[in-house]
């Protein structure tokens, strides 16, 4: 279950989500690619109501 | 008989079997990857499982919905003389004796569309589809085993019957080929094959569709569906899952354990785990940024996201004659070959250093992750 979502930027661009689990140690760096379940799960959670962190670069 | 007498019309075709065969006359033909539950990149044991995901066996997830508390294991115990070395055991550690309506747990594994064109689904000649496996558990009873089309939101639903306690048993059931609906040819979740273990009334009060038809939520799973999580003394054990065309089962087809492996790791791969590992060459792009890449054995599904574990310097960069320690690496750029990895908010050094990348603590794990 996802537990927080956070926006990724590299070299000044949003190229990734930085998900943590509830629960879990483990982490994940998700790329934007819509055939990544992943991701789609994000926007799943996204749908729901949920909010990804933004903390810019 | 004399050898000039054996001839194309002395043996006719429904005689020549594959098991009488000395070769396995189709190679691949077992959709399911991993149904001898020999690989197991994420580990052999996870407890207190409440939710969904993969946890050991690759390619196998659950579907895990408020029914009961889990530990999920890699066993050795397995049917005796079948050749088989593993199998996948779910043991209930908290119980949940009466499921709400839309509690559910599944064992299930999906499958990639353009592996399954060859079944001709949507067609007139649409093959038909035979399941086997061995299975075990100490909870008698009926069990509801799904084939879920993703693509066009259809199922079929049979069950089969645990009959004797805590021993070894072998199911076979076929599914008659689907005339409507094709599964899409790409890499996306066409198929699956969904055991179900548990199930609230959302999906048992219905008629059970024993045929192909569009998936009606109540019609999925048997009103006489065991509720494995009943009782903290149930376990659950299955190896040698087979999933193949045409209306018999062949002999499980025990696969090399390379090729095994290969196979799964289109969808998941460990790259590194302990400290010992490495991880590749990296460098300084500024100094406070440092990147690193590295490549997959194989081509995987579609790009993976970085699985990892992180913690207090759990990484770290030899470069220079010192070292840089950090929590965390983040997906900067890839694709279904390769990551390029990177750390900005944690080190500091000198543009244009470079170095290697390597694990610092025994709990740290990096690997790609792309699973349907």
């Amino acid at each position: 279950m996802i537990n927080t979502v956070t926006k990724n930027y590299y070299l000044g661009e949003f190229k990734s989500y930085q998900v943590t689990y509830v629960n879990s140690n483990i982490e994940k760096s998700v790329p934007l690619d819509e055939a990544n379940t992943d991701y789609q799960a994000i926007q799943q959670w996204i749908s729901e109501g949920n909010t990804v962190i933004d903390n810019g670069e | 008989m004399a050898i000039d007498k054996v001839t194309t019309a002395s043996i006719t075709d429904a005689n020549i079997t594959t098991a009488k065969l000395a070769y396995d006359a189709i190679p691949f033909r077992n959709i399911i990857i991993n149904g001898d539950m020999s690989i197991a990149q994420r580990g052999t044991s996870t407890a207190s499982i409440t939710g969904d995901g993969y946890y050991t066996v690759d390619r196998f997830s659950l579907d895990l919905d408020t029914l009961g508390t889990w530990t999920q294991s890699q066993s050795t115990d397995v049917p005796t003389g079948q050749g088989f070395a593993k199998s996948l055991k779910m043991d209930c550690t908290t119980a949940d004796g009466s499921p709400a309506a839309g509690d559910k747990l599944i064992f299930e594994q999906a499958i990639e569309g353009q592996n399954l064109q060859y079944l001709k689904k949507g067609t007139s000649s649409a093959e038909s589809l035979t399941l086997s496996f061995w299975v075990k558990s100490n909870k008698t009873g009926t069990y509801t085993l799904e084939l879920l089309d993703n693509d066009n939101s259809r199922s079929f639903s049979q069950t089969y019957t645990v009959s004797s306690a805590d021993t070894w048993e072998k199911k076979t059931i076929t599914y008659t080929g689907d005339t409507t609906g094709a599964f899409g040819n790409d890499n996306g979740n066409s198929l699956q094959c969904n055991f179900w273990l548990g199930a609230g009334s959302n999906f048992t009060s219905g008629t059970l569709q024993t045929s192909w038809g569009s998936k009606t939520a109540a019609n999925r799973v048997s009103s006489s569906q065991v509720n494995l999580a009943d009782n903290t003394s149930n376990e659950w054990y299955i190896t040698g899952i087979q999933l193949e065309a045409g209306t018999s089962a062949s002999d499980f087809e025990f696969l090399p354990f390379d090729v095994n492996l290969q196979r799964c790791q289109r969808y998941f791969y460990i790259h590194a785990n302990t400290n010992a590992d490495e991880i590749g060459i990296g460098g300084y792009y500024s100094s406070s940024q440092i990147f690193c890449d590295f490549q997959f054995p194989i081509s995987m599904r579609t790009t993976p996201s970085v699985y990892i574990t992180t913690g207090t310097n759990y990484f770290r960069i030899f470069r220079n004659g010192a070292i840089d320690s950090f929590n965390s690496l983040t997906f900067g750029a890839g694709n279904v070959n390769m990551f390029g990895l990177y750390n900005n908010t944690e080190v500091s050094g000198t543009a244009g250093h470079a170095g290697f990348v390597r694990p610092e603590n025994s709990s740290a794990v990096i690997g790609a992750d792309a699973e349907l």
